[in-house]
């Protein structure tokens, strides 16, 4: 079994950032102390300034001076690397350039052992590290040049063979270790397409070298595998323009480690603010946050590095802040290790209308507001979300939100299998059904998909593939695509574990019913889904769990949704969770909703971990969830930046503006205007957001990035501006239409006594919540009545004070205030 | 004043009519009896003489071996089904699937050794292909058209980048396409027409105001919105809030130029020149680019699929949904040949073709061997990429791969040199810095990549 590394992390970044002088950096030495088993083995070695909370903000590795008693025990190279001399004990010892040191205990076994070394654990780090199985070399799909490798080393059998058996045994010659090809090649002795690829003499040359020599011992199946990895340090904050190295040691199934910095593959997660090379070397760049990665061997874990803004700011602007909940004790501790200023409350009006749109895609009332206003509760919020939770548009906007992620459409269904999956979607929103059972129903929906709508979800996925993809995407957030041809190179997702995954969803029985559009789903008692590269199905095993026991009597779907939805499942929670926040925010704790991987975490992991911990405390509750975020006090920052916070669009110092999604905006205008939009087959007053089909036909809400739902992924839909856009707002009829509709609000205002005045205040209250400016309102007045002005005629006064109430309208309407959520 | 052009029936109920608002803005800079595109021709010429762009960006990646680098000698699971013909360049075979081309040969030259290393995945080849450099993490380096509206901006009201029918959408990698701008920002961003020309009933959503909406109305909205100044400092710092109002410009700027309208118009060509660049999707939106040139657009990009899997495209793996190598001939390759013939043909003859560039390629080759289904694999160890018109030399061969057309053998051609050599095309200075993330310098192509200069007249 594989430890997950991502909740390691996570527990160690809770202890917190602050530090007094009490607690003064001190220099820490790793490794705490060296045991090496053999003559062979090499230790990294890092010096690292490290702050109470375990924090490295310095590394001093290059700079400090490092000595080793006995002296002909060992010697240190640049790196810092300890390379072992002799069998034997003693210390190491580093001392920095204002004289403080940090000792480690050397034990080195004596006599001196040599080590034997192991295709799986040493030949192929080698291989990989030095580029031989990559994608543009043997590692690809056809080989290069008649040798073929698998990608990164997935298949250690077929490559094995393809070294050692291939080319007439060239390749390696046990008795010749020298002359072997691929010793040769590598060095470039003879011609390579890949150049020189390894230095004759150093010491991944001496391991395949060695390797080959005592005979080329084949993968075993039961050596020992790297189950996890320890990256030094575990995590930094370096100021900008600060050097440092990032050192690893793999942790092996029978409790053994080694050092493997000088065959792990390092990245970042943003190279403008932390730039790391191959070696692991990294430079903080620029302000912000983030991570080193670093895979080998299938594993992957992560540094995180945060990099202060050097502008100071205000310690009492972090104290006296609000906090609401404990969303925001966790964000301001982050935005005051970055040194980022948050912006104050928007205030009663702003947030209701935020709020408002977020929950259900309706603006505010006019009504409502003033009466919200005037509420001197202190927990006048809190209730209305709970009031907003319930109301029908809130039903249909979450049930509409659903439905995108569960590809709710005609594509794939019949118009009465439609409804029925739409009808399950929006019951369960309208129950507040917790999230864990709705997505056990439709894990393990059976009979017909007419009577049991959640069992579309199996009409619309038929190929086994295309179903275990989507169900990792939308209920896990994991993209697990690439691991159907081979290991993820770049995840820690295994071929195998792709399959055992699909092996759960393995057993889906489908057969059309006597209705049309029906189809009768069960569970199968056989079936299989075939491993391609192993010819044979894996057993049916979750991701990172063990695989179903023989005797399990469940059937397998059943089994599937125990494990997704339990407690301890990590991964379920945190997909939810980060849903639900990005619309909320605009953008996930992880960026990327669908893909949520190791090697990208989230830009706060504390507050992930909190929000899912609280998430399944509260029984899987969808409606806490979304009343926790709401009534934050990071959710109610105004969007107005401050000096400080003017760049940040990250870490919410300041609410980032959001422009509508398409078919909230396209309510908002009916909402304004009091003019429905005519939808064909649905009757009058119908909302966008109450479609239950994307194949509606509406050219609105297409310029506007409506998603297709063709496949699971939030990047369907688009909610960028574009030149598209703003010619429909000018010049398409959606929104001219409404303007001068018969019993429209535009023209019965313009038709009525109101002043001008009246009607700017109305229209603002009504489309941005709030009083306009006297600039504003004089501007705005003003233009109205130079429409009027100078007509004589009763009519065509009438028809001109028509036309300035809608192009007054059009204005608010088009307004970056109205089309945004700020 | 009584206009002759004007192309919809005139209201005059409400005061101003519509044609006084699509002439407010634009100077009537055409006689009459000129037809249109001849105006336009001699206002494009005389206006700048910069060198313009037509990228066709062959989506599903064509085959080397069975398209414009031919394996006739190689054994039979590398050769093929298809035959070389002759072309109107003595030495120069290409497939028989492409008889146009082949009495074109002296216009286009042939980059036989372009090839790439990452992951063979679409979307890596996407981003080489049209920005010389592979994505890094939080940084998305711009393709060529949006460097060209970043550093040269619009010629007159028309949008310097164009993107026709559609971006690129999912082809299995979930990684950037490089349509977008990138960090040069969403400013230069290209125009997406979002619609298929060929569609009967196609016209560019809302490119006209409606009748009702006249001059004196449409500036007294744009005065209104002007003065809704709420919360505008927090707009300020909103990117998405200033490309909103970069677009309602650009849009305003689009209507009230003719010019640019009737480019998208393609019911202002003949029948038959609409069918001789087929009908389409593809052939179609190649006309448009002629035309989007003419009205002055420096740089359109055509891709000729939206994806690899709901169509046939040239990925031809051979088992389903995709074709097999034989499945070429009856689509891809006369779509393809049609469209790109005719369109080299149109511009040659109007002498536009000395100042754009006609370039045509996919995102990498395909596995000389054939597979087990019929098909070929994805393959970026070598392929063909064509070049044609502006400073190009035609009739000519760069590069050689070797003989079962699986990688270079002479001339290797990187995709950082592809996009040297479209840079030094458009007269850029490849040492030119742009501005990176947190502003910091990137130079135009990576330092060490030269221009093709084989390849330049």
């Amino acid at each position: 079994m594989r430890t997950l590394v991502l909740p390691l992390f996570w527990v160690i970044l809770s202890a917190g950032h602050v530090t007094s002088k009490a607690d003064a950096p001190r220099p820490v030495l790793v490794p705490g102390k060296i045991d090496l088993k053999t003559i062979d083995g090499i230790e990294s070695l890092s010096l690292l300034l490290t702050d109470q909370a375990g924090v490295a903000v310095k590394d001093l590795s290059n700079t400090a001076t490092w000595q080793v008693e006995p002296a002909d025990l060992a010697r240190v190279e640049p790196g810092p690397t300890l390379i072992p001399l002799r069998g034997g004990e003693g210390k190491l010892i580093a001392r920095t350039a204002d004289g403080k040191t940090a000792e480690a205990k050397i034990r080195i076994a004596s006599p001196a052992a040599r080590q034997s070394w192991s295709y799986e654990n040493h030949v192929m780090p080698v291989l990989t590290k030095t580029g031989c199985n990559s994608g543009p070399c043997h590692g690809a799909m056809a080989g290069k040049n008649g040798l073929r490798l698998s990608l990164r080393g997935y298949a250690p059998e077929v490559d094995y063979d393809a070294l050692v058996r291939q080319a007439s045994g060239r390749r390696v010659r046990p008795g010749v270790p020298e002359e072997s090809l691929m010793l040769w090649k590598a060095t470039g002795l003879v011609p390579h397409g890949g150049g020189t690829r390894l230095a004759a003499g150093s010491r991944d040359y001496r391991i395949i070298a060695d390797w080959i020599s005592t005979g080329a011992p084949g993968p075993q199946v039961n050596a020992p595998h790297v189950v996890r990895l320890e990256a030094t340090p575990a995590r930094a904050r370096f100021e900008a323009g600060e050097r440092g190295r990032v050192i690893v040691r793999a942790v092996y199934s029978d409790g053994t480690s080694e050092d493997v910095t000088g065959w792990a593959k390092f990245g970042t997660t943003d190279s403008t603010i932390l730039a790391v090379d191959d070696d692991g070397r990294l430079k903080a760049e620029n302000p912000g946050e983030a991570h080193v990665t670093v895979w080998y061997a299938n594993q992957v874990t992560t540094v995180p590095v945060s990099v202060p803004n050097p502008a100071k700011v205000e310690p009492n602007l972090f104290a006296q802040a609000p906090r609401f909940n404990k969303i925001d004790e966790i964000n301001l501790a982050k935005l005051q290790a970055l040194g980022l200023p948050p912006s104050p409350d928007a205030g009663d009006a702003a947030w209701l209308r935020r709020a408002t749109l977020d929950i259900t895609g309706q603006l505010p009332a006019s009504d409502r507001l003033k009466s919200f206003l005037a509420d001197k509760a202190p927990d006048k919020r809190r209730k209305e979300v709970t009031r907003l939770l319930a109301t029908p548009e809130a039903i249909d906007y979450w049930a509409y939100q659903w439905s995108d992620l569960l590809l709710v459409s005609s594509n794939k269904l019949s118009t009465p299998a439609l409804w029925a999956f739409y009808g399950f979607v929006r019951e369960s929103v309208a129950a507040n059904e917790p999230w864990d059972k709705f997505v056990r129903r439709i894990v393990t929906a059976k009979g017909s998909s007419l009577t049991e709508g959640a069992g579309n979800f199996y009409a619309i996925h038929r190929d086994p593939t295309d179903l275990t993809e989507t169900t990792s995407v939308a209920f896990l957030g994991l993209s697990l695509t690439c691991a159907r041809c081979h290991n993820h190179p770049m995840e820690k997702w295994t071929q195998d574990q792709y399959y055992g995954f699909a092996s759960m969803l393995g057993r889906v029985g489908l057969k059309d019913g006597d209705a049309a559009g029906e189809v009768i789903v069960s569970d199968r008692p056989d079936g299989e889904i075939y491993h391609p590269r192993r010819g044979k199905p894996m057993p049916p095993q979750p991701l990172d769990a063990p695989p179903l026991a023989a005797p399990d009597t469940r059937n397998r779907r059943d089994a599937l949704a125990d494990w997704m939805t339990s407690p301890e499942n990590p991964l379920f929670a945190r997909a939810i969770v980060n849903r639900v926040w990005k619309k909320f925010f605009g953008r996930g704790l992880v960026a990327d909703e669908d893909d949520i991987k190791a090697t990208a975490p989230p830009w706060d992991a504390d507050l992930l971990a909190w929000l899912e911990a609280d998430f399944k405390a509260h029984g899987f509750d969808m409606r806490h969830l979304i009343s926790t975020i709401a009534t934050s006090a990071v959710y109610a920052r105004s969007s107005d930046p401050l000096p400080g916070n003017r760049s940040d669009t990250l870490y919410l110092s300041r609410n980032v503006p959001r422009r509508l999604p398409a078919e909230v905006l396209l309510d908002v205008l009916s909402q304004v205007t009091e003019v429905p939009t005519p939808f064909a087959g649905f009757p009058e007053k119908w909302r966008a957001v109450q479609l239950p089909d994307s194949k509606v036909a509406n050219g609105f809400l297409s310029a506007f990035g409506r998603p297709e739902r063709l496949t699971t992924c939030s990047c369907e839909r688009t909610n960028e501006p574009s030149v598209a856009q703003a010619l429909n707002l000018a010049n398409g009829e959606a929104l001219n239409g409404k303007l001068r509709a018969e019993n429209g609000l535009p023209r019965r205002w313009a038709d009525s006594p109101m002043t001008e005045e009246e009607i700017v205040d109305g229209l603002f209250l009504k489309a941005l919540a709030r009083q306009p400016t006297p600039a504003e309102r004089a501007k705005l007045v003003t233009g109205m009545k130079e429409a009027v002005a100078g007509i004589d005629d009763a009519a065509k006064r009438k028809e001109a004070r028509r036309t300035a109430v809608e192009d007054l309208f059009w204005a608010v309407l088009t307004s970056d205030e109205c089309l945004f959520n700020h | 004043m009584i206009r002759l052009d004007a192309q919809r029936k005139v209201h005059l109920c409400g005061g101003v009519s519509r044609r006084d608002f699509l002439h407010a803005g634009a100077l009537p800079m055409f006689g009459l009896g000129m037809t249109q595109a001849a105006a336009a021709r001699a206002a494009t010429q005389a206006a700048d003489n910069d060198m313009n762009c037509i990228m066709l960006f062959l989506v599903g990646a064509p085959s080397q071996i069975d398209c414009w680098d031919m394996k006739p000698d190689a054994p039979a699971e590398i050769r093929g089904p298809f035959k070389p013909i002759e072309t109107n360049v003595p030495g120069i075979f290409v497939s028989e699937i492409f008889p146009r081309l082949a009495t074109m040969m002296d216009k286009v030259s042939l980059v036989r050794s372009t090839y790439h290393q990452a992951t063979a995945i679409h979307d890596t080849g996407y981003q080489m292909m049209q920005t010389g450099r592979l994505f890094g993490p939080g940084i998305e380096h711009p393709p060529y058209g949006s460097v060209m509206a970043w550093n040269k901006g619009p010629k007159g009201d028309a949008p310097p980048y164009v993107l026709l029918p559609k971006p690129i959408g999912a082809t299995g990698g979930n990684l950037p396409h490089a349509h977008g701008a990138g960090y040069l920002g969403k400013t230069y961003d290209p125009f997406i027409l979002n619609a298929d020309p060929n569609a009967a009933d196609f016209q560019v959503p809302d490119l006209l105001p409606p009748d009702y909406v006249t001059a004196v109305r449409s500036e007294r909205r744009r005065s209104m919105r002007k003065a809704i100044e709420g919360n505008l400092n927090a707009f300020e710092a909103s990117a998405e809030a200033k490309l909103l109002d970069a677009n309602f410009r650009q849009a305003y700027a689009i209507m009230s130029s003719k010019k640019t309208r009737e480019a998208f118009d393609l019911k202002q060509e003949k029948d038959d020149v609409r069918d001789r660049y087929g009908r389409t999707r593809f052939g179609q939106s190649c006309l448009m680019a002629r035309r989007l040139i003419e009205a002055g657009v420096r740089f359109v990009t055509v891709n000729m699929f939206e994806t690899v899997f709901n169509e046939v495209t040239w990925d031809i793996h051979g088992s389903a949904p995709f074709t097999s190598i034989e499945g070429l001939k009856d689509e891809v390759a006369p779509n393809f040949d049609r469209a790109y013939t005719a369109l080299l043909d149109d511009l040659y003859r109007s002498g536009l073709l000395s100042n754009t560039m006609v370039l045509a390629f996919g995102e990498f080759g395909r596995t000389p061997k054939i597979n087990p289904a019929g098909g070929r694999d994805h393959h970026p160890g070598v392929w063909t990429s064509l070049f044609a018109g502006g400073p190009f030399k035609g009739g000519t061969v760069v590069g050689e791969s070797d003989e079962i057309g699986g990688s270079p053998k002479t001339r290797p051609v990187t995709t950082g040199e592809i996009a040297a050599t479209v840079y030094q095309g458009l007269g850029l200075k490849l040492d030119m810095e742009l501005r990176g993330p947190g502003n910091r310098p990137i130079r135009l192509v990576e330092n060490g990549n030269e221009p093709i200069h084989e390849l330049f007249a």
